[in-house]
C-alpha cells in the first residue's frame, strides 16, 4: 500500500512538472523547437487544465507569427500607454507595406531605398539569421555570401524605407538564431539573388528544415559547443579534451526549472490576451487584403524578366 | 561703602534674567518648504470609520470627480484682445509631465531617431501668485534679480483620493475648485501670462519643432565608484597590478597643495539629482493622449518618473514666433497628431528618394 502511495505521488510530480514546462513554453515568444517531447500517454484521467485551455486559444498561435506585438518583459520599461501608441504605429505602418510571416531560417528578399545606390532602391537576398526586439525596434538580420564574401544586413522591420519584404522560402531551422553560419562552410548561407519565390499552398504548416551544417576548423567567432546547437554536424570534431571538460563544468541544467526566470522572460498570459484582442482584428483585415492581392497577382500576365 | 555699594549692584543685578541669547555666526539658509506649501503626507487611521462612512466618502469623491470634469476652462471667458501680446521676453508657464519610455521615429531623409515620450498628465492652474506678493526663500547662493518681477504659476497633475493626504494640503485646491493633485510645481511666469486658477494645459501648449527644457531627478545609482560616477579610467587587470583595478589613484600632490583639493572627484553617491536638459526638440504630439515626442534619449530619471517641461531659455533655440499664449485653450476638433516637418508618420507611404 505503501509502495503504491509511493509510487502514485511521484508520478503525480512528474505529470505536475510536464506541465510546468508545457505551460512555460505555451508562453515563450521563442518559435517553438521541432523536437518534441515525447508525451506520456499513460493518464489515469483527463485533467481539464489552463494549459489546455491556452493551447485552444487561438490569440495565442499569434505570438510567433508576430512576435514583435509583444512588448519587452522588462518591467522596469513597460508602460501601457507607450505600448499603444507603439502599437498603433505598427500598424499604421503595416497598412502600408506588406510585412509577411518569416522565420529564423527563412530566406528573404528585402527592397529598401537607398540615396547611393544606382536607381535610388537596392535590393538584397539572403537568410534570415537573427530576429529580434520589440515594437517599433524590431529588427531582423539577413546573411548571404557575395562574391565569396560574407555579407550581413541588419534591417529594421517598420523602417519607412524599406519598400518590400518578400518571403522567398518559408520554413524554419532547429535553432533560433542562426549565428553559426558565420563559422560555417560558405555553401550554407549562399543563396542566388534570382531566387523564385516558393509558394506553400494554404493552409500547411511551416516547414522545418532539419539541414545540419559542417563548421569551418577553428578559430570561432563564439564558443558554439557549449550552446547546444540543434543544427551543427560536426562540432565534436574540432574540440580538444580541454574544450569538452569545460563545457560541462559550464553547463547550467538547472535553468530550465528556473520558473521565475521563464516568467520573466514572458509576458503573462492576461497581457497577451489583452494585445491579441486589440490588434487580432486589424491583422486579420491586413491579411485578407494581402490575400486579395496576391490572388490577383497570380492571375495577371506574367511580366517578363530582363536581365 | 565698599560692600554698601556692592549690595546695591546685586539688589539692581537681582532682577537681571536671560531669556534670549542670540549669537552670530555663518549658517547656510536651511532648506524650508515654500510658504505655499502644505505637507501632504498623513497617517491613515482606519479605526473609526464603518462601511457607511467609506461608501459615504466614495460617493462625495465621485460628486467632486463630477464636478470637476464639469467644470469649463475659465479661459473661454477671457477676452483674448484684451490679453497681453506675446513677446521674447516673456515668460510662459511649463507643463508637468511623465516619462513614459523611447521609441525610434524615422526622419524624412531615412534616419533613424530615437525619441522619448512624455506624458502629460492632468495639468490644471492651481494658484497664481503676483510678483508683489511672492518672496522666495532667501538664499546665500545667488540673488536673482529678475524674481521680483516674475509671479508664480502653482500648476498640479494627477488627481488623487483626498482622504490620503491632509486637510492642509487639501486645503491648496479649495480655491480652483479641483481635488487635490500629487505633483504640484511652481513656474515662475511673467505677470502677462497669467491664466486663471482651473485652467486645463494640454500638450498643445508647445508646438511641434519648439525647443523645451527638461527638468527632473536623474536616476538614483546610489554609492558608485570613481569608474561609474566621474568615468576614470581605472588600472590593467594584470601586469602586476594588485588590489587597484578600479581605484581612483592618487587625489593630492605635495608641496604647497599638500592636501585633498576642494571639489577632487572621489567616489559618492550617485544620481538623484535635480538636472536640466536645454534645447530638447518636439517631434510629434498626440492630442488625444496628451503625450510629446523628443528628440534623443538624455532626459533624467527612468520611465515614470516626472519631469518639469519650459520653454527653452537658449538664445538661438528660442522661440522667435508667438506660442500658444498665455496657452492652448481647449478646442474639440484638433487633429490627432501633430508632426514635425522632419518627421516621417508611419500613416505615409514609403520613403522613396528622387534621382537628380
Amino acid at each position: 500500500m505503501a509502495l503504491a502511495i509511493r509510487r502514485s505521488t511521484s508520478e503525480v510530480f512528474g505529470a505536475a512538472k510536464w506541465f510546468i514546462r508545457r505551460d512555460c513554453r505555451a508562453l515563450s515568444t521563442l518559435p517553438e523547437k521541432a523536437v518534441e517531447v515525447p508525451v506520456e500517454k499513460k493518464r489515469d484521467r483527463p485533467v481539464v487544465s489552463r494549459i489546455r485551455a491556452n493551447a485552444r486559444n487561438p490569440n495565442l498561435a499569434l505570438r510567433h507569427v508576430y512576435p514583435e506585438f509583444l512588448p519587452d518583459p522588462n518591467p522596469k520599461w513597460r508602460n501601457s500607454l507607450r505600448e499603444k501608441l507603439e502599437r498603433t504605429d505598427m500598424l499604421n505602418r503595416r497598412k502600408q507595406i506588406d510585412i509577411p510571416e518569416f522565420y529564423v531560417g527563412s530566406i528573404l528578399a528585402v527592397t529598401v531605398a537607398d540615396p547611393h545606390a544606382q536607381g535610388k532602391t537596392n535590393r538584397f537576398v539572403g537568410i534570415c539569421i537573427e530576429r529580434k526586439g520589440a515594437g517599433l525596434r524590431a529588427e531582423f538580420t539577413l546573411r548571404n555570401v557575395v562574391d565569396h564574401q560574407g555579407v550581413e544586413v541588419r534591417y529594421d522591420l517598420y523602417d519607412p524605407t524599406v519598400h518590400s519584404i518578400q518571403v522567398l522560402r518559408l520554413e524554419k531551422r532547429l535553432d533560433d538564431k542562426l549565428l553559426y553560419l558565420r563559422d560555417a562552410l560558405p555553401e550554407y548561407s549562399t543563396f542566388p539573388f534570382d531566387m523564385d519565390p516558393e509558394i506553400l499552398p494554404d493552409g500547411t504548416p511551416v516547414p522545418v528544415n532539419p539541414v545540419q551544417v559542417k563548421l569551418k576548423p577553428r578559430p570561432w567567432l563564439e564558443r558554439w559547443e557549449r550552446q547546444e546547437l540543434q543544427g551543427v554536424s560536426n562540432i565534436e570534431e574540432h574540440l580538444k579534451e580541454k574544450d569538452r571538460v569545460r563545457r560541462e563544468l559550464r553547463k547550467e541544467p538547472w535553468e530550465k526549472y528556473d520558473l521565475m526566470k521563464q516568467y520573466r522572460k514572458t509576458i503573462p498570459i492576461e497581457d497577451q490576451n489583452d494585445i491579441w484582442a486589440e490588434v487580432n482584428h486589424q491583422l486579420k483585415q491586413l491579411q485578407l487584403t494581402r490575400k486579395k492581392v496576391s490572388r490577383k497577382r497570380t492571375f495577371g500576365v506574367p511580366k517578363t524578366q530582363l536581365g | 561703602m565698599v560692600t554698601g555699594s556692592l549690595n546695591l549692584l546685586r539688589n539692581s543685578f537681582n532682577k537681571l534674567r536671560i531669556d534670549h541669547i542670540f549669537s552670530r555666526s555663518f549658517q547656510t539658509p536651511r532648506y524650508r518648504p515654500p510658504y505655499w506649501y502644505e505637507p501632504k503626507e498623513r497617517v491613515p487611521s482606519e479605526e473609526f470609520i464603518t462601511q457607511e462612512n467609506k461608501q459615504f466618502i466614495e460617493e462625495v469623491m465621485q460628486d467632486k470627480l463630477q464636478q470637476q470634469a464639469s467644470l469649463h476652462s475659465p479661459l473661454v471667458n477671457i477676452d483674448s484682445s484684451k490679453a497681453a501680446e506675446w513677446n521674447p521676453q516673456t515668460r510662459r508657464v511649463g507643463l508637468i509631465a511623465r516619462k513614459i519610455g523611447n521609441y525610434p521615429l524615422w526622419t524624412k531623409d531615412g534616419k533613424k531617431v530615437l525619441t522619448t515620450l512624455l506624458q502629460v498628465v492632468d495639468n490644471h492652474v492651481i494658484r497664481y501668485i503676483p510678483p508683489e506678493e511672492f518672496s522666495p526663500m532667501v538664499t546665500k547662493k545667488y540673488v536673482w534679480k529678475e524674481k521680483n518681477k516674475l509671479g508664480c504659476l502653482l500648476v498640479g497633475s494627477e488627481t488623487i483620493d483626498p482622504s490620503t493626504v491632509t486637510k492642509e494640503y487639501c486645503g491648496l485646491f479649495n480655491n480652483a475648485g479641483m481635488l487635490p493633485k500629487r505633483h504640484l510645481f511652481r513656474f515662475m511666469v511673467s505677470p502677462e501670462s497669467y491664466i486663471p486658477p482651473g485652467t486645463p494645459l494640454q500638450a498643445t501648449h508647445f508646438r511641434v519643432g519648439d525647443y523645451i527644457d527638461v527638468r527632473a531627478k536623474t536616476m538614483d545609482r546610489g554609492f558608485q565608484g570613481v569608474i561609474k560616477r566621474w568615468g576614470f579610467k581605472g588600472m590593467p587587470a594584470s601586469h602586476g597590478v594588485t588590489k587597484t583595478h578600479r581605484r581612483p589613484g592618487n587625489i593630492g600632490s605635495g608641496g604647497e597643495k599638500a592636501r585633498v583639493w576642494p571639489g577632487t572627484k572621489m567616489p559618492g553617491h550617485m544620481g538623484n539629482r535635480w538636472r536640466i536638459l536645454r534645447g530638447v526638440k518636439i517631434l510629434r504630439i498626440n492630442t488625444k493622449h496628451n503625450v510629446i515626442w523628443t528628440l534623443g534619449v538624455a532626459i533624467p530619471g527612468e520611465t515614470g518618473a516626472m519631469c518639469y517641461l519650459f520653454d527653452t531659455i537658449l538664445p538661438l533655440k528660442k522661440h522667435t514666433t508667438s506660442p500658444a499664449f498665455p496657452t492652448q485653450p481647449f478646442v474639440e476638433d484638433l487633429p490627432l497628431e501633430y508632426y514635425d516637418e522632419s518627421v516621417q508618420p508611419f500613416e505615409e507611404q514609403s520613403i522613396t528618394f528622387e534621382e537628380n
